[in-house]
């Protein structure tokens, strides 16, 4: 930022060299801290490579003698590929389903002029005072009434409306420049034609950022598939990750396998946060 | 009012494009929602069967329970330990990464990543971690503090290995926010901090705390609903509220009376009781931040 041209960078160049006069203590700052909130997974990672016994011998941080038959396993004696695939389905379906639903519901609140339109946009932006444990009992009676339980709908069902989606969708398209909307209205296209051929390619920025952060959101789901979902083959993998909690035999916990099932649950949404950095940051108002 | 709001001239297609999100907020939400209302001046036998109406009685049961009570108290040292924990950490982080010249896109990546990180994943590697008897950081910790540590039975440090693992998970967060509301001091402040020769701390604490005050205020809102909602799977993977209800929070309290003891009716209001807490502390937080934020 500070090295634009020689000449008019000398005011620069002196915040620059008398601010942070030397970088060390803050890259030594940095990489302890970074370093803290790694180590559980690092430590993690690599005793998830350890057979039983290794485990048990707790000082003993090296490379265990399993290498990743432990993922194997987990993923196919113990199922995990099967909830992880189920997670997937569920956080695709959850993803793509609340950002369709909330940009038709953008167009309207920004594209039309109708009654009650202030009162709409606070009806949805007030359900963010009514998590899930708010309406859980009457949510779950809900569900079993119409037959749900245990069925895709209610995993994703209750997810597809979105306060933040419609709140972040409408800002972004008021800020869209009027010549746009102008000649859009003169060619006479209609709304969805509308959306589809000039919203959606001028928000893909905002759509890959509230993609990314609906899927982690989703993927990271436990309480609600917990109580709507109770055939396991039908579960999700956070909830996979508390019936493994007993694998193990003889009264020791095979918590190499246990600490394998913990990276794949996390490796989904990490990847998910390392690919899509970018978009997801500028959602958040932070350009990278 | 909108920029743009003469653009399509049909109330109907309006209507038509809002029907899948109020079809859905309405189903999924708001009856919900009035139905946990309804519920809680019920009082359910047999397994939800039968159902009669008491008035407040739940809410009067509960308010004279010493349990309840407890995990009401544990919930607030909870949510108060939680949110100062994750937004000190978080600034600070957040104020490295904004200092720092040298590799920052790769820091931001490294620092935030636990955004990501499932809330089981979490309570699933502390509790192997810090297991008591096979847990390489208690291992760790006995050894060099000369402590016997035993959070299975000891309350506290079962708490206290919750309240680790609730931060953990929040600081990526935190640190996302902050950032964004650090970028956004202006240069210009940052020269005549300088020429005063204000040092490195004393810059964050008297010049960048002040101007940050919407976005963290914004935080300590976030942050207490998370810790109130979201520590549920926490607890239940790493201590099912034990030990003698040493971390049974509210919302693990809640579960157990809805989907264990299949008492529906105290379990809703419960929800009501959740929900009025939340509302009422945000609404006390923004209160608060108007007299002393600066916006």
């Amino acid at each position: 930022m500070s090295h634009e041209t020689q000449d008019d960078a000398a005011p620069s160049a002196i915040t620059d060299a008398t601010l942070v006069p030397e970088q060390w203590p803050v890259h030594a700052g940095l990489i302890g801290s970074i370093l803290l909130m790694a180590s559980p997974l690092l430590l993690a990672f690599v005793m998830s490579t350890q057979t039983v016994p290794e485990v048990y011998d707790i000082t003993n941080i090296g490379a265990g003698s399993d290498g990743l038959a432990n993922y194997l396993e987990v993923l196919t004696t113990y199922e995990m590929a099967s909830y992880m695939l189920n997670s997937l389905v569920m956080s695709v379906v959850v993803t793509v389903g609340k950002i369709a639903v909330s940009l038709l519901a953008a167009v309207a609140l920004v594209f039309y002029r109708f009654r009650f339109k202030n009162a709409i946009f606070f009806l949805i932006l007030f359900t963010l005072m009514v998590p899930v444990p708010v309406r859980i009992v009457p949510l779950y009676e809900l569900m079993a009434a119409w037959g749900w339980s245990n069925t895709l709908l209610a995993l994703t069902g209750p997810y597809l409306a979105s306060a933040t989606a419609v709140f972040l969708l409408r800002q972004h398209f008021l800020s869209i420049p009027d010549s746009l909307v102008e000649s859009a209205k003169l060619d006479g296209v209609g709304p969805l034609r509308f959306l589809w051929d000039v919203l959606i390619p001028m928000s893909r920025g905002m759509i890959s950022g509230l993609g990314v952060i609906t899927f982690i959101y989703a993927w990271n789901q436990y309480l609600w598939p917990l109580i709507v979902i109770s055939d396991q083959n039908k579960q999700v993998v956070q909830v996979g990750m508390k019936y493994l909690q007993s694998v193990g035999n003889a009264g020791q916990t095979d918590w190499g396998l246990i600490m394998a099932g913990a990276v794949l649950t996390l490796l989904p949404p990490l990847v998910a946060l390392i690919a899509f950095r970018g978009p997801l940051l500028e959602t958040f108002g932070l350009a990278e | 009012m909108g920029v743009h709001e003469n653009t399509f001239d049909s109330t109907l297609g309006a209507y038509l494009l809002l029907l899948p999100t109020l079809v859905a907020i309405g189903a999924f939400l708001y009856y919900p929602s009035l139905q946990t209302l309804r519920l809680s001046l019920y009082k359910t036998f047999l397994f939800g069967q039968n159902t009669r109406f008491v008035g407040l009685a739940n809410f009067a049961e509960l308010l004279s329970s010493q349990t309840y009570l407890g995990s009401v108290g544990l919930t607030f040292a909870f949510a108060a330990i939680v949110v100062a924990g994750s937004l000190a950490i978080g600034l600070f982080v957040a104020f490295l990464l904004y200092e720092v010249s040298d590799g920052k896109a790769a820091y931001l990546v490294a620092a935030i990543w636990p955004y990501a990180l499932p809330t089981a994943v979490a309570g699933t590697v502390l509790l192997f971690l810090a297991h008591p008897s096979v847990g390489i950081y208690t291992h760790y910790l006995e050894a060099w503090f000369g402590v016997e540590l035993d959070w299975f039975t000891v309350g506290w440090q079962a708490f206290a290995v919750l309240a680790v693992a609730a931060i953990w998970k929040q600081v990526g967060y935190n640190v996302i926010f902050m950032l964004a509301a650090l970028n956004n001091v202006p240069e210009a402040l940052n020269e005549a901090c300088e020429l005063d020769g204000v040092e490195t701390w004393r810059r964050l604490v008297r010049v960048y705390v002040p101007l940050m005050s919407p976005t963290l205020v914004f935080l300590v809102v976030i942050n207490t609903i998370y810790a109130f909602f979201g520590s549920f799977a926490l607890i239940d993977l790493m201590t099912q509220g034990g030990p003698t209800n040493a971390t049974n929070l509210m919302i693990y309290q809640l579960y157990r009376d809805a989907f264990q003891f299949n008492n529906l009716g105290l379990a809703s209001a419960e929800s009501v009781i959740l929900f009025v807490l939340v509302a009422g502390l945000t609404y006390v937080q923004l209160r608060v931040s108007d007299r002393y934020a600066h916006y």
